[in-house]
C-alpha cells in the first residue's frame, strides 16, 4: 500500500472545480515531483496533503492512516513555503527549534536537535542571525531546517526554489536530492519548472486543468508523453507539434506539406487525423530538397551545450537541434528530416496518445538515412 | 575653443536647475519654519504664562521680567494635582492596556477565522466609530450608575474597553501579514493562540506601539466622560482638575497655566521621546 493515498480527492470553490477527482499515490521514501502551468491545481494538491486546504470530497491517506480531518501539524509531515515563510523575528536557531518549542521539547534536546539540523544544513555559523540578514538560499536552508528537525516522513516542498537565482537554483536541486537521499523521507515536490521537475523526481506527476496527465519516471514520461500537452509541456527546447494526417496509401503526411511524405508502414489506419510530435533532437537539419519537411532557419539559440535552430515552415514554425560543428546559418534554406523511430502521434480532438507511429523499413527511413550522410558540411 | 564651448553648454541649464531647486527648498523651509512656530507658540506661551506673576500675567514679553514658580505651587496646594496626575496616568495606562487586548484578539478573529457573518460583524463593529459620544452617553452613564461605579476610575475605564478604531486598524494589519508565515506555523503545531502571540504579536511591535501612543494620548487628553463621571476632585484626573482654575469668579490664568504645563509634560514627554511612532500613529489614524 502506498505511503500516500490519494483517492478520487476534488476540490471545488464555490461552482469551481479545480480538481477533479484525482487518484494517485506515493510510495514510500520516494521523490515525486508535481508539476504543471499555473493554476493547474498543483499546490492546491499539496496544500491539501498539508492540511492547509479543506476537501471537498474524496481521501487523503497518510502512512495507512485518512487524514481528511487531522489537522496539518498531527499528519507526520513537513513542508517548506515557495517564499519560506520564515519567522522574521526569531533567529535562525529559533525559526529551526520553534515546532520543537511547541512540541514541548526540552531545551537541552531541542538545542541539539537543532545543532544538527544546521551542521547537516550548513547553517552552523548562522544560528544567531535574523532571516532578512540571510540570503535567499540561506533562508530556503533555514526552511528545510524547520522541516527536518521535527523528522517528518513526508516533505512537502511548494515551489522551493522558484525564488533564487538561476545558479543557486542549481546548487539547491542538488542539496534537496542530496538530504533526501540522507533523510530517506518521502518527498512531494511542486514546480512548475520542467527541468526542476526532470532532474529531481523519482516519479513525476504531471497536471492539467485540475486532472493528472500522466504519472511516470522522467525517462517515461519523456520518450512516452501520454498526451500532446505532455509532450509539449515537458521538455527544452519544446516538442514540435504539427497537424498530419495518414493518406489512403497509409502515408503519414504533414498537413502544412501534403506533397512530402514523412513516414510508411504505420500501424494507423488511413485518414487518421492526428497531431504529430517530434522532439526537436529527432530532426535532421539537412540541405534543402532532401526529403522531409521544407524550412527557412529564421534564427539560431546558441546554448553553449547545443545550438537550436527555429525553422519557418510553410504553415508553421519547428525547432531542430543543430550539431555543434553545423554549417546552417540563419536564413538557409533546409530541409528538416524527422527520426520515424521517435515520431509521436496524438488524437487531434483529445490530446491523447495514439498507437505507436511505428515505420519498419519504411521509404522515409531510407530517406532519411540518405539525408543524414548528405548533412550539411562542417563550417 | 570649441571643445571648450561644447563642455560649457550643457553644464548651464543644470546650473539654473540646481539654482530654481534651492530656492524651492528655502521657501520650503520658511514656511515649515512659520507653521512650526504657530504650532509651536501656544505652547511656549502657556509655559511662560506659567511662570510670571499674577500682576504681569498678561504681558506680552517674550520672557518673563522675573520668572517663580509660585503659580505651581499654587495649584499644587489648590487641587490634588498629584493624585489627578496619577490617576490620570492609571486611566491611560488601563485603556491603553485593554483596547490592544481587546483590538488583538478581535483582530485575529476577524482576519484569521472565517465565520458566518463575519463580514456583517465586522460592518457593525466599523459602524460604532461613526456614532459619537453624546449618542452613547446617557446610556452608558446609566449603565455604570446601575453598576454601582459612579466616582470611580473603574467607571472611566469601563465604557472604553474596547475600540472600533483599534480593531479595525489591528485586523488590516493582521489581514496583510503573510498567510504562509501563520500557515507553517500551523504546520509547525501551534494553536490560534500560540500563533497570535508568538508569531504574529511579536511582528506588529510596530503598529501596536503607534496605536499604543494613540490611545494613550487620546485618554489623556478626554474630558467630558470625567466630567460626567467623577464627583470628588481624589477620584478625578488632570482635565477637570484644570477646569477648577476657571470659575464664575474669573479665571486664575496664572496656576491654570501651571497645571496646564504639568498636565501636558507626560504627552510632551512622550512626543519626544518617541516623535517617530507618534506622527506614524497619527498618519495611520487617517481622519482622526
Amino acid at each position: 500500500m502506498s505511503y500516500v493515498s490519494i483517492r478520487d480527492l476534488r476540490k471545488s470553490y464555490g461552482d469551481v472545480q479545480t480538481l477533479h477527482g484525482l487518484n494517485l499515490g506515493f510510495e514510500e521514501g520516494e521523490f515525486v515531483v508535481i508539476v504543471g502551468p499555473s493554476g493547474c491545481g498543483k499546490s492546491t494538491l499539496l496544500r491539501m496533503i498539508a492540511g492547509l486546504e479543506d476537501i471537498t470530497s474524496g481521501e487523503i491517506g497518510i502512512g495507512g492512516q485518512v487524514v481528511n480531518d487531522v489537522e496539518p501539524a498531527n499528519r507526520g509531515c513537513a513542508m517548506v513555503f515557495q517564499n519560506y515563510a520564515l519567522y522574521p523575528h526569531m533567529t535562525v536557531a529559533g525559526n529551526i527549534g520553534y515546532p520543537l518549542k511547541l512540541a514541548r521539547v526540552p531545551r537541552a534536546e531541542r538545542e541539539q536537535r537543532v545543532r544538527e539540523a544546521a551542521e547537516i544544513l550548513g547553517l552552523t555559523d548562522y544560528l544567531d542571525r535574523r532571516p532578512k540578514q540571510l540570503s535567499g538560499g540561506q533562508r530556503q536552508r533555514v526552511a528545510m531546517g524547520r522541516a527536518i528537525v521535527r523528522q517528518p516522513r513526508l516533505f512537502l516542498f511548494d515551489e522551493p526554489l522558484s525564488n533564487l537565482d538561476a545558479k543557486m537554483r542549481v546548487q539547491m536541486r542538488i542539496e534537496i536530492r542530496r538530504l533526501h537521499r540522507r533523510l530517506s523521507a518521502t518527498s512531494v515536490l511542486v514546480t512548475h519548472d520542467q527541468v526542476e521537475a526532470m532532474t529531481m523526481a523519482d516519479r513525476l506527476v504531471v497536471m492539467n486543468g485540475g486532472r493528472i496527465e500522466q504519472i511516470g519516471s522522467p525517462s517515461e514520461v519523456y520518450a512516452r508523453p501520454a498526451s500532446a500537452f505532455v509532450a509539449g509541456f515537458l521538455g527544452a527546447p519544446a516538442m514540435n507539434l504539427l497537424p498530419a494526417t495518414v493518406d489512403r496509401e497509409g502515408i503519414l503526411r504533414a498537413d502544412m506539406c501534403p506533397d512530402r511524405m514523412l513516414a510508411g508502414d504505420l500501424k494507423l489506419p488511413s485518414g487518421t487525423e492526428l497531431t504529430l510530435g517530434v522532439r526537436p533532437e529527432d530532426f535532421t537539419v539537412a540541405p534543402a530538397g532532401r526529403g522531409g519537411l521544407p524550412a527557412q532557419v529564421d534564427l539560431i539559440e546558441d546554448l553553449g551545450g547545443m545550438r537550436v535552430a527555429h525553422c519557418q515552415l510553410p504553415g508553421g514554425y519547428a525547432s531542430a537541434v543543430l550539431p555543434r560543428e553545423s554549417a546552417v546559418r540563419e536564413g538557409t534554406h533546409v530541409s528538416l528530416i524527422p527520426d520515424v523511430a521517435r515520431l509521436h502521434a496524438f488524437d487531434r480532438v483529445s490530446g491523447q496518445r495514439l498507437a505507436e507511429v511505428a515505420v519498419a523499413g519504411a521509404d522515409a527511413g531510407r530517406a532519411e538515412s540518405d539525408a543524414r550522410s548528405e548533412a550539411f558540411a562542417p563550417a | 575653443m570649441m571643445t571648450d564651448a561644447a563642455t560649457l553648454a550643457p553644464v548651464q541649464p543644470r546650473r539654473r536647475a540646481l539654482a530654481l531647486s534651492g530656492w524651492d527648498t528655502g521657501v520650503g523651509h520658511a514656511l515649515m519654519i512659520l507653521v512650526s512656530l504657530v504650532c509651536v507658540f501656544p505652547i511656549y506661551w502657556m509655559i511662560v504664562t506659567s511662570l510670571r506673576p499674577e500682576n504681569a500675567i498678561f504681558s506680552t514679553r517674550l520672557w518673563p521680567d522675573a520668572a517663580s514658580l509660585d503659580n505651581y505651587a499654587y495649584a499644587l496646594r489648590a487641587v490634588p494635582m498629584q493624585r489627578m496626575l496619577v490617576n490620570t496616568f492609571i486611566v491611560s495606562a488601563a485603556v491603553t492596556a485593554v483596547q490592544l487586548l481587546s483590538g488583538i484578539l478581535a483582530g485575529y478573529a476577524f482576519a484569521r477565522w472565517r465565520f458566518r457573518g463575519s463580514a456583517i460583524l465586522f460592518g457593525a463593529v466599523a459602524l460604532t466609530w461613526l456614532v459619537p459620544l453624546q449618542v452613547v452617553m446617557i446610556p452608558n452613564y446609566l449603565l455604570v450608575a446601575r453598576l454601582g461605579m459612579i466616582d470611580t476610575l473603574g467607571a472611566l475605564i469601563l465604557p472604553h474597553i474596547a475600540s472600533a478604531f483599534a480593531i479595525m486598524l489591528l485586523a488590516q494589519s493582521m489581514r496583510s501579514f503573510p498567510t504562509e508565515v501563520v500557515e507553517a506555523a500551523r504546520m509547525d503545531g501551534g494553536n490560534h493562540w500560540q500563533i497570535l502571540w508568538q508569531v504574529i504579536v511579536p511582528n506588529l511591535r510596530g503598529t501596536l506601539a503607534s496605536l499604543a501612543i494613540l490611545i494613550f494620548i487620546t485618554t489623556w487628553n478626554e474630558y467630558f466622560w470625567p466630567l460626567l463621571l467623577t464627583r470628588s476632585p481624589e477620584n478625578s484626573v488632570v482635565q477637570i482638575g484644570l477646569q477648577m482654575f476657571i470659575s464664575s469668579e474669573g479665571t486664575q490664568w496664572g496656576p491654570l497655566m501651571a497645571a496646564s504645563t504639568m498636565a501636558s509634560l507626560p504627552i510632551l514627554l512622550i512626543y519626544l521621546v518617541l516623535q517617530r511612532q507618534v506622527i506614524s500613529s497619527f498618519m495611520k489614524s487617517g481622519l482622526r
